[in-house]
């Protein structure tokens, strides 16, 4: 086995991790991207017996975003086995009592029902913002695209470009701005 | 005399001016910026014609329309789809403090006014035209109440329009 060959084998067997950022992404979206990832799927030596998934870092888990109405028509249930235990908690009171529990459960969910969920989602870490510990971030050699583009706050934009951005309107001569409190 | 009218001016201008109309010679009763100048006894009021300062960076297509007197859309003259997230165009159509402009100061057809002012709605819900808002509003996007201060998107086919009652090659009403 020559030297090239044998790190080639080092490579492929070894432990890859990635780095996702979820600022503006939909959770359920991402969730796909991620658990590829998880499982080892995108590998050429896939196999269900095969361990060969990678290390997925999730940062910025507090700014995950949400289409429409679906921080208030989206709810996540709890029974705690007692008569009357069931709960249901809407999303966005999930959200700001835990900023990670959304991503968790639809990577979870995601994983399908087999007894190899708990041991992939062991080999997920997730974090509210982009504060990772030294000994994580080290180890990370590529990151997973962003699927949505993160849109940018006008008052982020500098004033020059906006300024001299191409405009495709112009006051009336008889306009009168209205005057504002 | 001359001081009730002083005062009576006074007050009516302070009530959204319903005296503009009575004193102006010239057909147009809108100018771009009106002054008050107040001189021992007399009051002038000027109605000063301002630059908007666009002039030079306006598309060529809407100047063409323009002269030609023809309605300019985004959609229907340069068949561009805009999205929410477009806020360098969404924040020409709409004043300081957020609200979308009148048709007639916009010059939009009836159906992309309704659009326009739907996107407008949708960016200032997912907080991207944070600044253009009114005086008295100093919360920033994510500090805002309950679910609002979390990240949301929007879907454009989501806008219901009504049908567009001309013909294709037409140009839009
Ligand atoms: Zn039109």
């Amino acid at each position: 086995m020559s030297s090239r060959q044998r790190v080639q084998q080092w490579a492929t067997f070894a432990r890859q991790w990635h780095i996702f950022d979820c600022k503006w992404q939909n959770p359920y979206e991402s969730a796909i991207a991620i658990v590829k990832h998880l499982k080892g799927l995108h590998k050429p030596i896939y196999h269900p017996m095969n361990d060969c998934g990678d290390h997925v870092i999730c940062i910025n888990t507090k700014e995950i975003a949400l289409p429409g109405n679906e921080w208030t028509k989206r709810a996540y249930f709890h029974h705690t086995g007692y008569p009357g235990g069931a709960s249901w908690t809407l999303a966005w009171e999930l959200h700001s009592k835990d900023p990670v529990m959304i991503m968790k459960k639809a990577i979870y969910r995601r994983l399908g029902n087999n007894l190899q969920r708990r041991y992939t989602m062991q080999r997920l870490h997730l974090f509210p913002d982009d504060n990772v510990p030294k000994e994580l971030i080290e180890n990370v050699t590529s990151q997973i695209r962003q699927l949505r583009v993160v849109p940018q706050r006008i008052d982020h934009i500098e004033k020059d470009v906006i300024d001299n951005y191409p405009k495709i309107m112009d006051y009336p001569t008889d306009y009168l701005p209205k005057t504002l409190k | 005399m001359n001081n009730l009218i002083k005062t009576i001016f006074q007050r009516s201008f302070a009530l959204n001016f319903p005296f503009i109309r009575s004193i102006t010679s010239t057909p147009a009763n809108r100018i771009k910026q009106i002054e008050l100048h107040q001189e021992n006894d007399t009051l002038t009021v000027k109605g000063k014609i301002v630059d908007s300062g666009r002039e030079s960076l306006l598309l060529p297509e809407v100047t063409e329309c323009k002269n030609k007197g023809v309605r300019f859309c985004p959609e229907c003259s340069l068949n561009l789809h805009l999205k929410h997230t477009d806020v360098l165009i969404l924040s020409q159509y709409i004043r300081k403090d957020g609200c979308m402009l009148p048709r007639r100061v916009t010059g939009l057809c009836k159906r992309q006014q309704r659009k326009i002012g739907t996107l407008v709605t949708m960016a200032h819900k997912a907080g991207l035209l944070h600044g253009y808002k009114p005086s008295w509003c100093t919360k920033l996007p994510n500090q805002r109440y309950k679910h609002k201060k979390f990240n949301t998107y929007f879907f454009e086919n989501t806008i219901k329009l009504p049908k567009a009652h001309y013909k294709q090659n037409e140009p839009c009403k």
